[in-house]
């Protein structure tokens, strides 16, 4: 007796089967690995901690300011950086304090009132970086910030002698609606209680152009004036949902004046075509009387006093004389002559012809009876006519 | 005043000036900048007033076939002009292409035509002409209506034209040349002529016949100068539409079909039309193009939605002369209304004319009393079946009275009135 070897393709032998689920998943187990490790990589090399913010103090790239910062603390600055909301509640201010905010676009409504709120009371210094049109509006400044040349350098040129004979290079820079230095690019705002100053032009403190020109100076006499810099980062995750900073603040400024404008070229678009050439051309329109009109209306007067009698009286009256006529009975001829003279026509029995045409044939129960009727006469006429 | 679209467009243009200055301010500014704009330019523009319009009279045209108005714009000033016209119709007369450009020059003057199309019989109106004159600008214009008057008579259209040629063919076949003819009132002697196989032997001149070798026949010419009185009831029943045509319209064109044919045969014609009252009359006193002037008095009648008053009608007819006449009434054989006004005067007519009725007859009527399929149908077919037997029964009556009663569909009434005609003409019964 031999055994016949079991074929391999068939059934994989069990002591093959985990070799086979490992051989499968290889690849798979392999990639996971591999992301473990690159991501265990990462967590153990990672350095200091750095922030991609625009003028955030631990920005070291071109956009940052760390530069500033790093001078400042080394100038017996105690620099100190708030990164939300709750932390700057928690920040003791007194009057030996100055406030600096970045970031400032992410400022709500209720980040910006509390601020105030703890500045103000504490008679701490404030200064806003780059403030925009709501912004501007929540520290009761009227107007927006308007795009301003600087050119090769703009001298500081104002009533505060502390940037009198400084010079500011920038590549781009905003005016605020308020007389300040450095082509009101840089203004203290003296409406609300403590010491409020507007910068327009916050390039002056990233890393790349903070050595141009007197930026540097610029810098160190507008943030170093106190012993302690709070350096507070607005963050949007501070924000609470009426804020309103959602989609308004990521759209341009001129989105709703374009709205506006859209909206009136819409409406002198209507009045363009809403204007006649003249006034409507109106027809005299004749009386539209339909002939049959009468007649209609007198078989509905039938129908709504469910008249069978009168109704089956006209439909065998018409027929009588119509097939009298077709006989050449003449029109005189009495009902039983004609009823007599279709029965010998069409070959039935005259009592079956009475009662379908005869003047004394019985009225017709119902509705039914009636169409049925009408429709035995309409046959009865054309079987007169045919044989 | 009116706007062009070039407003709108520079409402758009002001989204640059708000990308520059994103302020609410702008917006205003902006709008003020338009409205500025705009009246500076309506005030600039010439004043639509200083235009002469005129009206060039506009003839009569058959129903459906096309015309057109002309208009004459003159500019009275030095300055030129432009902007566009407009001619107003009412609706019915057709006018298409009624907007034409206006650039004038100096002292210029224009020709604008409006083509119409008139769809309606009768007298249609110009409504109205509307100027609308731009400024400099090209941003807004004063606009006027001006109203000068002008008309187009729309005429009946006289579609059964289209069967005078054979009927005028059959007119001569009775002409002269046959001696198969009973002789009429109006029968006059036309000719002796030589006997031929199918002549009437009862034709032949004895007479005459002796003196010659051959036999010889009398010919009569047909009855001429006869009269024909066409009454023609503009009356309720007259205002029904027989599949979307009033009963009146067909009613017209039998009429100038027997017209046309019967001045041909050198008849008179007269021709009264009216409902409580006449409304027109016209007498032919052998004056050509009858049928050109039948149809401009048609154009004007409408009917009325009253009751018809024979008796005036028939006043109407004898006041047009004592002469024995075919008096043909042109009016539907509505049993109520000839029940009640008609045959109470009939019998002055008939002592002294020979009448005919012609009726449009309504072939819904025998549609509706041959549908029995529901309820409602078998109900109106019994309803249709009683109106047709009184018709039948006052056709009857009008018989017994010695009147004729043409009552056909609306496409053959005009042949059958001519051919009824021609019948009696044959048989010198006129």
């Amino acid at each position: 007796m031999t055994t016949l070897p079991t074929p391999a393709t068939a059934t994989a032998p069990p002591e093959t089967g985990p070799v086979t689920g490992w051989r499968r998943h290889r690849s798979t187990l392999l990639i996971v690995g591999a992301l473990f490790a690159a991501l265990a990589l990462v967590v153990l090399t990672q350095g200091p901690v750095t922030r991609a913010a625009d003028l955030d103090p631990d920005n070291p790239g071109p956009d940052g300011a760390q530069a500033v910062a790093g001078v400042l603390d080394d100038q017996g600055v105690d620099v100190e950086v708030v990164r939300s909301a709750s932390a700057l509640e928690t920040t003791a201010l007194d009057a030996d304090s100055l406030v600096v905010v970045t970031s400032s676009s992410d400022l709500g409504t209720s980040t910006t009132s509390a601020l105030l709120d703890q500045v103000t009371g504490a008679d701490a210094a404030l200064v806003v970086v780059d403030p925009g049109a709501r912004l501007l509006d929540a520290l009761d400044v009227d107007g927006g910030p308007t795009r301003v040349d600087v050119g090769d350098g703009v001298p500081g040129s104002c009533d505060d002698p502390t940037y009198d004979d400084l010079v500011l290079v920038v590549d781009s820079a905003d005016a605020l609606p308020l007389d300040g230095c450095f082509s009101d690019a840089l203004a203290a705002q003296g409406t609300i209680g403590g010491d409020l100053t507007l910068l327009g032009a916050g390039e002056l403190l990233s890393n790349d152009q903070v050595l141009r020109g007197d930026n540097a100076a610029i810098a160190l006499r507008l943030l170093g004036g106190r012993e302690r810099l709070v350096w507070y980062v607005a963050s949007p995750d501070d924000l609470v949902a009426d804020d309103g900073v959602g989609i308004t603040s990521l759209l341009p400024d001129w989105i709703f004046p374009g709205l506006a404008i859209l909206l009136l070229s819409t409406v002198l678009l209507v009045l363009w075509r809403g204007r006649r050439l003249g006034p409507l051309a109106s027809e005299p329109l004749p009386v539209v009387v339909k002939a049959i009109e009468t007649t209609r209306s007198r078989g509905g007067l039938y129908r709504r006093s469910g008249d069978l009698a009168h109704a089956a009286d006209a439909l065998r009256a018409a027929t009588r004389s119509r097939t009298g006529d077709r006989l050449r009975l003449g029109a005189h001829a009495g009902d039983a002559v004609v009823v007599g003279a279709v029965a010998r026509h069409v070959g039935r029995p005259e009592s079956e012809v009475a009662a379908l045409i005869g003047a004394e044939a019985h009225v017709p129960a119902s509705d039914r009876d009636l169409i049925v009727l009408a429709n035995d006469l309409a046959a009865l006429e054309e079987e007169v006519r045919r044989s | 005043m009116a706007l062009t679209g070039r407003v709108p467009l520079l409402g758009l243009l002001g989204l640059v000036a708000v990308v520059l200055r994103p302020l609410a301010s702008t917006v205003w500014l902006w709008l003020l900048l338009v409205a500025i704009l705009v009246t500076v330019d309506v005030l600039l523009a010439p004043r639509p007033r200083d235009l002469d319009v005129v009206r060039r009279p506009t003839g009569s045209v058959r129903t459906g076939e096309a015309t057109e108005s002309v208009l004459v714009v003159g500019n009275a000033r030095r300055r030129r002009v432009r902007g566009v016209l407009r001619d107003a119709w009412q609706p019915s007369a057709g006018a298409t292409d009624n907007r034409h450009p206006l650039r004038l020059a100096g002292h210029d003057r224009a020709l604008l035509a409006t083509p119409l199309r008139p769809g309606r019989r009768g007298d249609l109106r110009a409504l109205g002409v509307t100027i609308r004159l731009l400024g400099p600008l090209g941003l807004a214009a004063r606009q006027r209506t001006v109203d000068v008057g002008g008309t187009v008579r729309s005429l009946p259209p006289f579609a059964s034209r289209k069967h005078l040629p054979s009927r005028l063919a059959r007119l001569r076949d009775l002409d002269g040349r046959a001696a198969v003819r009973v002789r009429g009132q109006g029968t006059e002697f036309d000719s002796l002529r030589e006997y031929v196989r199918g002549d009437d032997v009862r034709s032949i001149d004895w007479r005459a016949s002796s003196r010659t070798s051959t036999v010889v026949v009398r010919t009569w010419q047909p009855e001429r100068d006869r009269r024909v009185v066409l009454v023609l009831d503009t009356s309720r029943t007259s205002a029904g539409r027989v599949d979307d045509v009033p009963r009146l319209d067909s009613a017209m064109d039998a009429a100038l079909l027997l017209a046309a044919l019967a001045s041909r045969a050198g008849d008179r014609i007269d021709f009264v039309a009216g409902d409580r009252r006449v409304r027109a009359r016209l007498r032919s006193s052998g004056a050509r193009d009858l049928t050109g002037r039948l149809q401009d008095v048609m154009a004007e009648i409408d009917p009325v939605i009253a009751e018809a008053d024979w008796t005036a009608l028939v006043g109407a007819v004898q006041g047009l002369g004592r002469q024995r006449a075919l008096v043909v009434l042109l009016t539907p054989v509505e049993p109520a209304s000839i029940e009640e006004g008609l045959l109470a005067v009939l019998p002055t007519l008939t002592r002294h004319h020979r009448v005919v009725i012609a009726s449009v007859r309504d072939p819904e009527l025998e549609r509706m009393a041959a549908q029995r399929g529901t309820i409602a149908e078998a109900y109106d077919a019994a309803a249709a079946e009683r109106e047709l037997r009184r018709r039948t029964r006052t056709a009857e009556v009008l018989g017994r009275l010695g009147v004729s009663v043409i009552d056909a569909d609306a496409e053959r009434l005009p042949p059958a009135l001519a051919d009824h005609y021609l019948a009696l003409k044959a048989r010198g019964l006129l």
